[in-house]
């Protein structure tokens, strides 16, 4: 190393720093021995600060959906590095593999229905054929249109094969103690997929007050979405076709988000934030359909492509606590939320961490989620009826409610601690709405989701 | 000797290794997590002190300078600790030099005015200076009648990885002190600062003020008690290895707080290696420090 003394303000600090990093990690005295300051030999005592640590946090998530719906694999690498004056920087790396089959939004039937979806490179025999085999290849009768043709078998949820994508995340946030009391903390995201990516920049600030048991916060942040669909985006409510789309959409979501923590008392720590966005541009699903059945039989009489609005302002209430309770630390939250869709939503989240041993602890989750429909939501449209301006009959947009249970379980292993979770998704709707025509009165109309997920992590810090 | 006492807030596991007293507080309730802690940082204290004390024929040390003018194949830590050596020397302009030892022939510094004539010292210089050194990690090779001293590193290095071996065996809030170099794993229970008293350097003791800190680490390098006197003139026992006499008018002491101590203890040591200049350096690299003229 060929340094330089005396050759800037503080250089010689800095380049000691580095040295004496490299020397504890060669010699393992400090660094390998050493679970961190924050969290070591007593997995349940977490009360350390995370003064000139840095920390390191993997984890892998396997999600699946029940019915062979999504599968999604996702591997997070997150490092936090703190300095002794208060300041940190964080990384993140995300990558996801999603795979599986996704509701494409039509109703289901009685008969045997067939979609028609545009291949990836219009004129090129070639197609998103999946591994189930079940896409052909066609040529649209009367045309040299060449496109994709897919069926659902009767009285099934149809869904899309050809669900894949990978995706690559990248987050990056430092935050800055401006003084003993405040700080401020800058940070952006970038995102990308085949078809969708995503750019974000956040800027908020802090401060403590009375004596610190008090700390306000603001924050806003601006996203700017691409979404590029394989086969162009089409018009909404226009008819499924094999013919190819229009060009990109993008949206922009502004971001604003107002905090107040209170340390209540010694066993007590609270969290009140208002959060409020505004989302412009383009909302629809490109992939996604709505059946137009007839009114007497029920029968699909053709499918077209949902619309959603191109402005949405949403709107929510937090309230979180941590409480200490005895040797236990409980984590009880609510927040209720309303939408310019329609959409008022409550969940409520309870978590109780409990110390097993030194070096082990459990976490039993609950999670309780309810929602009205967005007042464009339609399971489906009724044929020789006006069309509604805006259609979607995606369940996330229903009226549902949805529980999560789950546990995780700690233990204290070589530097660091080992974790694993594991939680199960149950979501309930409306399977039989009132007024549904003929046949379609029999068929489950809700495409819900049953989905189950672990994550395997291994948290460590070093200094 | 060892004992662990019952101190407000928690213990003190006291023990003599390297030469000084040292001393491990441990803010716990339990005095077996206490003793634990305790137990290996002296074990970790002893372990080095072992292995590169100069004073001690089996160390490692002793056996490089013994073998002055081989080549010499290191294990991995002392070959870590080398390197930093080399790398301090080249940061400090050649100031800081860890075969500068060998001038101790020549000087005595006893209070008496025995102070040496120049040709000694200059016969002396032929075999001081990191740059006579060849390292190609990890074979060292000294000139004949060179000696390395890791004196001016291996107790700060202790101090940080007994401490580092004691986070491994608690949470608790912990400060690790070998003869004044000492350094902390977090603030105290409750978040408070632990407070270190800065010894007074004449005699008669007592104390010239209080350090708060919640992080990181504290040392002090000093001219306290050795000195020459002759016709007047003060000759500081910190020697400069760039010409083998000592530096002007060091401060009498330099307390330097950083994130671990060994860069506390280099840059303690740095300072009073810049004799009168102590002051302007440490304000020119912002050092978090406190001096006594």
């Amino acid at each position: 190393m060929q340094l330089t003394p005396d050759a800037t303000k503080g250089a010689l600090r800095a380049a000691l720093g580095a040295m004496t990093a490299a020397l504890f990690l060669a010699t393992g005295a400090s660094a390998q021995d050493t679970p961190a300051s924050s969290k070591p030999a007593d997995i349940n005592d977490d009360t350390s600060t995370d003064t000139s640590l840095t920390r390191v946090d993997s984890a892998v998530l396997f999600y699946q959906e029940a019915g062979g719906r999504v599968q999604a694999t996702e591997p997070v690498v997150s490092v936090t590095m703190n300095d002794d004056s208060g300041n940190s920087i964080n990384v993140k790396l995300t990558a996801d593999t999603l795979t599986g089959a996704t509701p494409n939004g039509a109703a289901p039937w009685t008969g045997t229905q067939t979609f028609i979806t545009p291949v990836k490179t219009a004129g090129v025999q070639t197609t998103t054929t999946s591994a189930s085999g079940n896409k052909v290849l066609v040529t649209v009768p009367g045309t040299n249109i060449k496109a994709a043709q897919y069926t659902a078998d009767p009285n099934t949820l149809p869904v899309d094969h050809g669900f894949r994508d990978q995706r690559y995340a990248v987050d990056l946030n430092y935050s800055v103690a401006v003084d003993n009391v405040s700080r401020f903390t800058i940070g952006g995201n970038l995102s990308t997929e085949h078809d969708y990516s995503s750019l974000s920049g956040n800027f908020g600030v802090s401060r403590d007050l009375n004596d610190r048991n008090t700390t306000i916060s603001a924050a806003v942040s601006v996203e700017m979405d691409t979404s590029k669909p394989y086969f162009g985006t089409p018009e909404p409510m226009t008819a499924m076709s094999g013919a190819t789309k229009g060009g990109n959409r993008t949206k922009t979501v502004v971001d604003a988000v107002f905090g107040v923590s209170q340390v209540v008392n010694r066993y007590w720590l609270a969290q009140l934030d208002y959060n409020i966005d505004q989302v412009s541009g383009y909302q629809t699903d490109p992939y996604r359909i709505i059946s137009v059945v007839s009114g007497t039989t029920g029968a699909p009489v053709r499918y077209l492509y949902e619309s959603r609005p191109t402005s949405r302002l949403r709107q929510s209430l937090y309230f979180g606590n941590k409480i200490a309770l005895g040797p236990t630390v409980a984590d009880a939250s609510m927040r209720v939320y309303h939408d310019s869709w329609g959409i008022n939503s409550l969940t409520l989240d309870v978590a109780e961490r409990v110390p097993v041993t030194r070096w082990m602890y459990v976490e039993p989750h609950l999670r309780y989620y309810s929602q009205t429909k967005a007042n464009f939501f339609h399971d489906y449209l009724v044929s020789g009826q006006a069309l509604p301006a805006f259609a979607s009959s995606d369940s996330r947009l229903g009226k549902f409610t949805a529980t999560t249970v789950g546990l995780k379980v700690g233990v204290h292993m070589g530097p660091g601690e080992l974790y694993a979770r594991a939680e199960s998704y149950d979501q309930k709707g409306t399977s039989h709405p009132a007024g549904a025509p003929g046949a379609l009165a029999q068929e489950n109309l809700f495409s819900g989701v049953k989905a189950t997920s672990v994550v395997l992590g291994y948290s460590f810090g070093f200094w | 000797m060892t004992a662990l006492q019952t101190v407000d807030g928690g213990f003190v596991y006291g023990f003599s290794a390297m030469g000084s007293p040292c001393e491990v507080r441990i803010e716990c309730e339990a005095p077996e997590t206490a003793l634990a802690a305790g137990e290996v940082v002296e074990a970790e204290a002893r372990r080095i002190e072992r292995k590169f004390s100069r004073y001690r024929g089996d160390s490692v040390v002793s056996a490089i300078n013994a073998r002055a003018g081989e080549l010499h194949p290191l294990d991995p830590e002392t070959a870590a600790l080398i390197d930093y050596a080399a790398q301090c020397h080249a940061l400090s302009g050649g100031r800081f030099d860890i075969t500068s030892g060998v001038l101790r022939r020549a000087w005595r510094f006893d209070g008496s005015d025995r102070v040496p004539d120049a040709v000694s010292v200059a016969a002396l210089m032929d075999t001081v200076g990191w740059h006579k050194v060849e390292w190609r990690r990890p074979v060292l090779r000294l000139r004949r009648g060179m000696e390395i001293d890791l004196g001016g590193l291996g107790k700060e290095y202790a101090v940080d990885a007994a401490l580092g071996r004691a986070m491994a065996v608690t949470a608790s809030p912990l400060l690790v002190n070998f003869g004044g170099d000492l350094r902390v794993s977090g603030p105290r229970s409750g978040g408070e600062p632990w407070r270190v008293a800065i010894e007074a350097v004449n005699e008669g003791g007592g104390s010239e003020g209080t350090i708060e800190i919640r992080s990181g680490a504290i040392t002090t390098s000093g001219d306290a008690r050795r000195f020459l006197l002759k016709n007047g003139q003060r000759f500081s026992h910190i020697l400069d290895p760039r010409t083998g006499w000592p530096v002007p008018h060091p401060p009498r002491s330099v307390t330097v707080a950083a994130p671990t101590c060994i860069e506390a203890g280099f840059l303690s040591t740095l300072a009073m290696l810049h004799g009168d200049g102590a002051e302007a350096f440490l304000e020119r690299e912002h050092i978090t420090a406190w001096w006594l003229r």
